[in-house]
């Protein structure tokens, strides 16, 4: 066994070594398909995500051998090929031509099947699958699996929901530094007028695939978090399904690779929502896109699934519903969305897909077709997945709330019942993105009140955290998840007090498609999602690993983030107001908005280098040695009643709920006992 | 008619009614698609026919047995968990088709393809069949009878690739429009080619019930895998009872 840093410096020489081959390799592919060399190839992106392929892979495979996620990728890199030749075939023996030499060289069809069975072969490759083709030959397999030692059982198939959790983390942090990085990119376009470092396709490329990575790295991020809470929230030792558990994680990577690969194979210029007719006549890139986001709402469907059987199914005795923490309630509610919309989405794609594959008219008006009907079937997830999106989030601020104000949680009942009322008027609002899209006037006023209705509950919430601050004791010294939560707060007040602007009619009219509409969206994602979920972060990390987040960098990265963030987006809303479109890649000088572009560009990269600190601090702990083993947040929820980092199956004692959850500051006052094993049975 | 019965012949007796009921209610649909198009009643006529086969074939009604509980590892507990889980599968699935029928009445509105409606009408008596069978292979698997849950089960999937061949192998070929032609024919095909993407992967699921059950792996009481298998081969038919009548029966022809 070779030492970490041996096997770190390796890592780093096959990176680089990767990316290196993959450039040549890349050269060497175009060369042989144009019959001829051109010096351009070398500045060709494509190449250069070859390499990054190779790079990562050799990365992976220096640090962890042929195991797990190297094996998954080998095998998706094969069968994509597979896939690809398979549909030459099939056009070969139909008469067709087989290959498309002049532009990626598979058809298509042949990368659309490529890509499916690449995903597929991943999961057999990685192991996800493995179990499940041992039931369906009707042999047994093992209830628990023994992880490997060390952190290499972070890269292979694993059955514990806390490493999955972590898992999910890992990949969502991932996610958000590359859409992020997208954004630096085409913010960096937009700091003054005219054209200079994008192609107007590029620009395109990357806008709408920040949009779609960013959605991605929040539905992997919310199921991180999920995973690894939930089922020490309820008490339990794991999720219902394991192995379904797993798979939803392992599902999400070839997702990712899909829809990054999109980048190489010619890039789509729709934005993230992807309306035909545009996308039906986008590049191949397009169809990418489109299966990519298909695969990963599988990882949605399937993970939301075993969310709300563990929920129902797994809680501690004495749990009942009214006793179960808050988040447990945000996270069910969510998962209704996630079960049942996704395949809206999924739907939407595939029939667009479809009609680039085999031309079948779903959205040419001409043979009847109607391009509304994409946008009813698109927004009816779409919309609903915002709420996806927050719901865990702003169950984390009420779930910390009375942990730091030491005072119970104001109005129990009312959230978690708020939550579930906004997952479900969520699917009632859907028409409100389209008031200019052409669909029946009458149906705008309907729209227009059931959006504003989703204000009720979300007030319930405001009104709760307020309440639940007043007179409380709070220390002067504010914990870093703390500010976080309160950042968190008033930023989404931000968000959702510019929401009802959007959703009544009349003034929806003039604000769609601005930088306002921008300016809102990033309101309510920063403060429903990003804010909360650094705040779990440095929260529960503790939990997993026995050590605490650095506190003077934790609050670098709130106080270089939340201004930063004030900055980026009260500016997005005044330059919208004043008729700056979005996704435009230039505008015109005479508006006078440079400055304020600059001064978004230059929030955004200090955004960056906030969560660079971020990264660092965690790097930096990680190494440094466990100082908080104990229940440092006075905390009385279970998971924080036993050691960190936590025991591998939870609690060797069962769990036993005997009073409220948030009842902080009450004398005398229990929410849990442990109960012992041997008087138990 | 009360849901549990035990003795193998009472249960016969019930699936051969629901049979006989689901194949009369068919054959009311398809005399009203002659008489008057009544949107109304067809969707009457076919949600109750979604509810027979819900109630009598599918057993909804197990889901409220959330009791048979106990320890954690115990069969009776995983199997209502394996129930439960199984059940949201189907629930999110069937969103999948509602959008498709959304998509068929949003594009095609009151018209319908020209369609062989003899066809149509063999192959949903071929799929009715079927799922007579299934759920003779599953109460014959409860009751301890390994014969004839292999011998229910091949008759069974026999019919499912009989239905899609019927659908894919006769009636995509003698369709008179291709698949690029209008939308309406786009909305055929998507819909058949998902359902009978499902017919198929249901026939794979019977295949590996069938070699299992054989090989002696189920018992009476343990044979959770031909329950999930019985559940979704007749979702596909619930599917279909609503996909028959959008397709075949509702509208003018266009």
């Amino acid at each position: 066994m070779k030492s970490p840093e041996v096997k770190f410096s390796k890592a780093i020489a096959l990176f680089l070594g990767g990316q290196v081959v993959g450039l040549l390799l890349g050269v060497l592919i175009q060369t042989a398909l144009a019959g001829v060399y051109n010096g351009a190839y070398f500045k060709d992106i494509a190449s250069w995500l070859l390499g990054v392929l190779l790079a990562l892979l050799g990365f992976f495979y220096g640090l962890i051998g042929y195991y797990g996620l190297v094996k998954g990728l080998v095998w998706q890199v094969l069968g994509t090929i597979a896939g690809g030749l398979l549909v030459s075939a099939i056009r070969f023996l139909m008469g067709l031509e087989p290959f498309d030499l002049a532009k990626f060289g598979f058809t298509e069809g042949g990368w659309v099947a490529g890509a499916l069975i690449g995903a597929i072969a991943f999961l057999a490759g990685v192991g996800a699958l493995t179990d499940w083709f041992k039931w369906a030959k009707g042999e047994k397999t093992f209830d628990h699996h023994q992880d490997p030692e060390g952190f290499i059982k972070y890269f292979g198939v694993s059955l514990d929901h806390k490493v999955i959790g972590i898992q999910y983390t890992v990949t969502s942090l991932f996610l958000l530094m590359v859409g992020g990085l997208f954004a630096l990119i085409f913010r960096l376009e937009l700091s003054q007028t005219g054209l200079e470092i994008l192609s107007l396709q590029m620009y395109n490329s990357l806008m709408s695939l920040h949009g779609m990575v960013m959605i991605v790295s929040i539905l992997v991020g919310i199921a991180g978090v999920i995973n690894y809470l939930v089922p020490m929230l309820i008490g339990a030792q794991d999720m219902a399904f394991p192995r379904l558990n797993a798979f939803s994680f392992w599902i999400a990577i070839p997702a990712a690779i899909l829809l990054l690969s999109s980048l190489a194979l010619g890039g789509f210029d729709t934005g993230w929502t992807g309306y035909p007719p545009l996308s039906v006549r986008a590049p191949l890139g397009m169809s990418m896109f489109f299966v990519g986001i298909w695969v990963a709402g599988w990882s949605s469907i399937l993970g939301a699934l075993n969310l709300i059987v563990t929920v129902l199914r797994m809680r501690a005795e004495g749990m009942t519903a009214f006793r179960m923490p808050i988040f447990v309630w945000a996270a069910t509610a969510t998962s209704i969305i996630s079960l049942t919309a996704t395949q809206m989405i999924g739907l939407a794609f595939q029939l667009v897909l479809f009609q680039r594959l085999l031309g079948m008219p779903f959205f040419d008006a001409a043979k009847g077709g109607n391009p509304v009907l994409f946008q009813h079937l698109f927004w009816f997830y779409s919309h609903p997945v915002v709420y996806v999106f927050i719901l865990p989030g702003l169950g984390v601020i009420s779930e910390l709330l009375p942990v730091f104000a030491r005072k119970p949680l104001f109005g129990y009942k009312w959230i978690a019942m708020s939550s579930l009322g906004i997952a479900l008027v969520g699917f009632l609002v859907w028409a409100h993105h389209m008031f200019s899209s052409g669909m029946n006037e009458y149906l705008r006023v309907p729209f227009m009140y059931s959006t504003l209705l989703v204000a009720v509950p979300t007030g319930v919430k405001f009104f709760s955290w307020v309440a639940t601050l007043w007179q409380g004791r709070i220390t002067r010294e504010l914990a870093t998840p703390m500010l976080f939560v309160l950042g968190g707060i008033v930023v989404f007040l931000l968000g959702g007090l510019t929401g009802p602007p959007n959703a009544t009619v009349s003034t929806d009219l003039h604000l769609t498609d601005t930088y306002f509409i921008v300016g809102h969206f990033h309101d309510t994602m920063f403060g429903g999602y990003i804010f909360p979920f650094f705040a779990a972060l440095y929260y529960w990390f503790p939990k997993a690993t026995g050590k605490r987040l650095n506190e003077k960098l934790g609050k670098l990265h709130f106080w270089l983030m939340t201004p930063s963030f004030f900055v980026l987006t009260l500016f997005m809303m005044r330059v919208g107001l004043l008729g700056m479109r979005r996704r435009i890649a230039d505008y015109d000088p005479a508006l006078s908005f440079d400055p304020w572009h600059l001064a978004m560009t230059i929030s955004a990269y200090l955004i960056a280098l906030s969560v660079l600190v971020f990264i660092w601090n965690i790097i930096k702990t990680v190494k440094g040695e466990q100082n908080a083993t104990g229940n440092i947040w006075k905390s009385r929820s279970p998971e924080w009643l036993v050691p960190s980092p936590m025991p591998p199956h939870n609690y060797d004692q069962p769990l036993k709920v005997v009073g409220e959850p948030y009842d902080y500051g009450l004398e005398g006052s229990k929410y849990i006992e442990f109960v012992n094993k041997e008087e138990h049975e | 008619m009360s849901g549990n019965h035990n003795n193998p012949s009472d249960q016969l007796n019930q699936g051969l009614v629901i049979f006989i009921l689901l194949g009369f209610l068919t054959f009311v649909e398809y005399m009203i698609a002659i008489w008057n198009q009544n949107l109304l009643l067809l969707s009457v006529v076919a949600t109750i026919k979604a509810g027979l086969v819900l109630y009598y074939y599918m057993h909804i009604y197990k889901l409220g047995n959330i009791d048979e509980g106990g320890s954690h590892h115990s069969l009776a507990w995983k199997t209502t968990t394996n129930r439960l889980g199984f059940w949201l599968f189907i629930l999110s699935d069937a969103f999948l088709f509602a959008g498709l029928l959304t998509t068929r009445f949003n594009l095609l509105g009151l018209t319908r393809p020209h369609l062989d409606q003899q066809l149509g009408l063999i192959v949903t008596a071929v799929l009715l069949i079927s799922s007579f069978f299934m759920n003779r292979a599953e109460t014959q698997m409860k009751a301890g009878d390994t014969k004839g849950f292999a011998l229910s089960t091949i008759i069974t999937l026999v019919l499912g690739i009989g239905f899609v061949a019927g659908v894919v192998g006769v009636e995509w070929q003698e369709a008179p429009f291709g698949v690029a032609d209008s939308a309406a024919s786009g909305v055929f095909f998507m819909m058949t080619g998902m359902h009978a993407f499902h017919v198929l992967t249901g026939v794979i699921f019977l295949g590996i019930i069938l070699r299992n059950g054989m090989k002696g792996v189920y018992s009476a009481e343990n044979c959770w895998p031909v329950e999930a298998a019985t559940v979704y081969w007749h979702f596909v038919d619930v599917v279909w009872i609503f996909f028959y009548p959008a397709l075949y029966l509702i509208g003018i022809m266009a």
